[in-house]
């Protein structure tokens, strides 16, 4: 019976693997460190983790506003939760910090916990990362061309690239709306070298473009030096075709979202005349999937600021417990402590990257992770993943909170009170020692 | 959270702490040294103030920990 048990379960990974591997497997996804913009709001950019912060934060609100509206006094459903996790996190912390400190500390530490995690959760949900709005990359790839001030291209003055940039997308279905990756593509990546002229690049694309839609056929040499004749067949065989992008050649094109860019167009050497894009006609798009939605802590511009936050508080609670005498923890001019309370200081400012970057590496190398796995290995291994996730996003809301409380309680503490509390230590340790002698001899 | 949880976020947190001053020594020390030309003192200069770093301030950070969860020495 153990035999069947086992072998019907070799098979169902053995199914749900090839189920995964064969028929659900998408394309290649991109990775995109900065958290992408989804609209501007004057001179603000409203980005995707910006957006799942505020929903959570909504919904957060909403839930602790339904659970608290009509309180009783045996607490059930919503009620009963909240305060079970309320009454957790005031338990904890008053164990470390003390009541009448813990109480201080509190709403700061468990609404950072709070926060943290419900984020953290919220970013596994599996409509994130997977739909939002489309932007066509060959739009993209001329608006970096073009544009005077690309944003991570710079022309010198001889009129030649001097840094490369990479530029990538994959295939997808459709045209508007929710995009669906068309499975079983690959993704291309088309790349800018430095020293090259626009137009060179131009000439390039329009060989490489033509080489991965139309089966232009052309070396990887060729392809990295096309010739004029060869870029005048590429053009052709892109021309002739039907269902595969078109050059948009002569006059400026500005029927588009990015008409300012593409309006300027560039100047093909081979072909003699402007190129003011591609037109990528029939079903298939070369864009890139701009999701509406992602883990607001995969963005280092949120942990920053949480990280802020928390050292503006543990700040505020040490001039707030010492008064100026906060500084002397700092500025110190006695001997070798001069120079410790200079390091203190310094620790004090690393502290927020530390912050920072722990909480923005576990969260976006968690979703890398997750990302990686779902187009390499879906469905089998990419469990095992969100459940370590859930761990992970667990554990750094709470490495977030209790460093900060620690932080917090080390601020309101006197200079010197830690050989203070070594003390105490010692006395409560001899303490229980006689405790441990009178219970071993009452045995 | 379990009683083995806390020991293990205040640990975790430490790690980094120390990765971070060290690594933001060495990035601090390499950029000065691109900026001087001094290559490789200020890095080196880097690498021991990020270290000094670490060590006083993970010093005050696991004092905290050996008084809540440091058992002492054994006789």
């Amino acid at each position: 019976m153990k035999l069947v048990i086992g072998l019907a379960a070799f098979v169902g990974v053995l199914v749900w693997l090839g189920i995964g591997l064969f028929i659900a497997q998408g394309p290649q996804p991109e990775i995109i460190v900065p958290a992408e913009v989804i609209t501007k709001v004057g001179p603000l950019n409203l980005t995707n983790t910006l957006i799942t912060s505020w929903v959570v934060m909504a919904l957060m609100i909403l839930f602790f506003w339904t659970a608290t509206r009509s309180m009783k006094l045996l607490p059930t459903g919503a009620q009963n939760f909240a305060e079970a996790v309320i009454s957790f996190l005031v338990g904890q912390v008053e164990e470390i910090a003390g009541e009448k400190n813990g109480r201080r500390f509190f709403a700061v530490v468990a609404t950072i916990f709070l926060f943290v995690i419900c984020n953290n959760w919220f970013g596994l949900m599996p409509f994130f990362n997977a739909f939002g709005k489309h932007e066509d990359v060959h739009h993209h790839v001329f608006h970096e061309l073009t544009s005077e001030h690309p944003k991570d291209l710079t022309l010198g003055e001889d009129g030649r690239y001097i840094e490369g940039n990479g530029f990538g997308g994959w295939i997808m279905d459709g045209d508007g709306g929710l995009i669906i990756a068309k499975p079983r593509t690959k993704a291309i990546d088309f790349e800018v070298h430095e020293g090259e002229t626009p137009g060179e690049a131009a000439d390039r694309y329009i060989v490489f473009v033509a080489k991965h839609f139309a089966g232009f056929e052309a070396t990887d040499e060729e392809l990295e030096h096309p010739t004029a004749e060869m870029v005048a067949a590429a053009a052709a065989t892109l021309d002739g075709t039907d269902g595969h992008p078109h050059l948009l050649l002569g006059e400026a094109h500005a029927a588009d979202d990015h008409g300012a860019a593409a309006a300027h167009g560039l100047a093909s050497p081979a072909l003699h005349q402007t190129i003011t894009g591609i037109d990528f006609e029939g079903a298939k798009k070369f864009g890139l999937v701009i999701p509406l939605f992602r883990g607001a802590f995969s963005d280092v511009n949120n942990t920053l600021a949480l990280g802020i936050v928390a050292f503006l508080c543990i700040e505020f609670w040490g001039f707030q417990a010492l008064g100026f005498g906060y500084l002397k923890k700092f500025f110190n001019l006695n001997g070798v402590n001069a120079f410790v309370g200079i390091l203190e200081l310094l620790s004090e400012f690393i502290r927020i990257i530390s912050f920072t970057f722990r909480l923005f590496g576990n969260i976006f190398a968690g979703e890398v992770l997750i990302l990686m796995l779902t187009f390499l290995m879906p469905f089998l291994f990419v469990d095992i993943i969100y459940g370590l996730e859930l761990f992970v996003g667990f554990i750094q809301a709470a490495v977030f909170a209790l460093l900060t409380l620690v932080f917090a309680v080390g601020a309101v503490e006197h200079h010197g009170e830690d050989e203070h509390h070594e003390g105490h230590h010692g006395e409560d340790a001899g303490a229980d020692a006689h405790h441990a002698h009178g219970a071993a001899a009452a045995h | 959270m379990g009683s083995w949880m806390v020991p293990t976020a205040y640990l975790l947190g430490i790690g980094w702490y120390f990765a971070t001053c060290i690594i933001l020594g060495v990035v601090i020390g390499r950029w000065a040294d691109a900026r001087t030309g001094l290559e490789p003192v200020l890095t080196l200069a880097g690498i021991v103030l990020g270290l000094a770093v670490a060590m006083v301030g993970g010093i005050r950070m696991l004092l905290p920990f050996m008084r809540r969860f440091g058992t002492g020495p054994t006789e």
